[in-house]
């Protein structure tokens, strides 16, 4: 059964948003447009914190809203928490900027 | 034609309160005014570490924003306490507020010989000010003079998804269905969705200029050495889910709803007089833009949270609105409205924005918001540049 307490924004986005908390083992069927896709949730997600919904390579955009929140600093498995511990900025990024590396 | 109940000025704007104000022009008299706010019931102190050993382009920033809330719809008269000779003057301030119509006076600490003596002048004009005031009645307003702030505060993933959308609403209402005006601000707030929102521009010249800020802010950052991670996304915004600046500001662009832009104004800079949405180009700390916003001259403001937040400002009512069902519990006592339900529950948005639009049409009448009642207001005026 669909769960509407995981939301993806747009068909294009490869997260979903856990609007309840979400716990490693459980298999959640999440809405991608007018698709589903069901995902192994490999670690706990507390409430408005993102999953994987699909296998993102380390240096991927991650997509939500239809667009890039960033890129993926590893490779991230479906079901996985994806946060800070594995995403990266394109903007604001003074610590890159010496080497000309910003988007 | 719909109405609310404001005080008219001589300048022909509608305030939605009606506050005497006491500003400070430098820090050294920020003691005179705290003072004579704490005596005189009702009066507003708006104190600052600036106006004095700035360079021209903060000069400009903090006269004009003091000016801003010397003149705002919702200010019916300004006592200006300067201590000494100071670059931002409060002669010439006490002046362009008199220009207004408004009721106007200006302190010296040196010229009265001393703060006690200055402490007494200003707490003589405020109190007549403050008396004065509270002879004004109400009259019907049409609804197209009002100007609605919009603003995020610990934005959470929960904000573009709930909270947001139902603040879009109803800041389009006021603009489609009666002709007001809406302004929502923080640059850096935009970076990843600049170029959506840049096509919603009346014209090449408004696109361009919203594309040349969000560079700016971007370069400057940069020019830190650092990444801007913990400054944006905030540690509370990663708290709530939020992974990079980029995902704050999709979310955060989703409470200006997708309608035209008419431009883009600078920090402070009074909000111009034709209907629609207008940007002001600020920094995403709170305290700032919503400071930059009042002086701007919206009547209100709505602060879309995600995980609760305490800012308010004292001349300029705000309306706190959250859509995650933890963080009323957080800040109970300003949470104004919980659209929660709408994220979680079985209410949609429609249902959301009708909430948050008969709360901001009651405060407009009246209604102080929960903030008001405690006397809640931070005032901080950005800087640009050193102190020298």
């Amino acid at each position: 059964m669909t769960d509407y307490h995981l939301e993806v924004v747009e068909p294009e986005d490869n997260v979903a948003t856990a609007l309840r908390e979400v716990d490693a083992g459980e298999t959640v069927t999440v809405a991608v447009g007018e698709e589903t896709v069901t995902v192994d949730v490999l670690e706990d997600i507390a409430f408005g914190h993102k999953l994987a919904i699909e296998p993102i390579p380390a240096g991927e955009t991650v997509r939500k809203y239809g667009k890039s929140i960033g890129n993926a600093t590893e490779d991230i498995d479906p079901g996985e928490w994806v946060h800070v511990h594995n995403v990266e900025s394109n903007y604001g990024r003074g610590d890159l900027a010496e080497k000309g590396a910003t988007a | 034609m719909s109405e609310f109940l404001g005080y008219e000025r001589a300048d022909g704007s509608v305030g939605i309160r009606n506050h005497v104000v006491i500003l400070s022009t430098a820090p050294y008299a920020n003691d005179t005014v705290q003072r004579a706010a704490d005596i005189v019931d009702d009066a507003i102190p708006l104190t600052h570490p600036l106006g004095r050993c700035q360079t021209k382009p903060d000069v400009f920033q903090t006269y004009r924003t003091l000016l801003g809330y010397a003149t705002h719809p919702n200010t019916y008269g300004a006592v200006v306490v300067a201590h000494a000779g100071e670059i931002v003057d409060g002669d010439e301030l006490a002046a362009d507020v008199a220009d207004t119509g408004r009721p106007s006076a200006s302190v010296n600490i040196h010229r009265e010989k001393g703060v006690m003596n200055a402490l007494d002048a200003t707490v003589d004009a405020a109190q007549e000010m403050v008396q004065d005031a509270s002879a004004q009645r109400r009259v019907p307003a049409d609804m197209s003079e009002l100007i609605f702030g919009i603003n995020c505060a610990t934005s959470d993933t929960t904000s573009g998804l709930c909270q947001h959308k139902a603040t879009a609403g109803a800041v389009w209402r006021l603009i489609d269905d009666h002709g007001g005006r809406g302004v929502f601000a923080e640059t850096p707030e935009f970076f990843g969705g600049e170029h959506d929102l840049a096509d919603r521009a009346v014209s090449d010249e408004v696109r361009e200029k919203i594309l040349d800020r969000v560079e700016y802010w971007d370069e400057r950052l940069q020019a830190t050495g650092y990444d801007v991670r913990g400054a944006q996304p905030t540690p509370d915004n990663m708290d709530g889910g939020l992974t990079t600046i980029e995902e704050k500001s999709l979310g955060a662009l989703v409470k200006s709803g997708s309608g035209p832009i008419q431009d883009l104004i600078d920090y402070s800079e009074k909000i111009p007089a034709d209907p629609g949405m207008y940007i002001m180009d600020t920094p995403g700390h709170g305290a700032e833009s919503v400071t930059g916003i009042g002086a701007g001259g919206a009547h209100f403001m709505v602060i879309s949270t995600g995980q609760g937040h305490t800012l308010s400002n004292a001349v300029m009512p705000t309306i706190k609105i959250t859509g995650n069902p933890h963080s009323r519990e957080r800040v109970p006592e300003e949470t104004d409205v919980d659209v929660s339900e709408a994220l979680v529950g079985d209410r949609d948005v429609e249902w959301a924005t009708d909430q948050l639009w008969n709360e901001v049409t009651d405060v407009a009448d009246g209604k102080q918001t929960l903030s008001e009642v405690l006397g809640e207001s931070q005032f901080a005026i950005h800087r640009i540049g050193p102190s020298t």
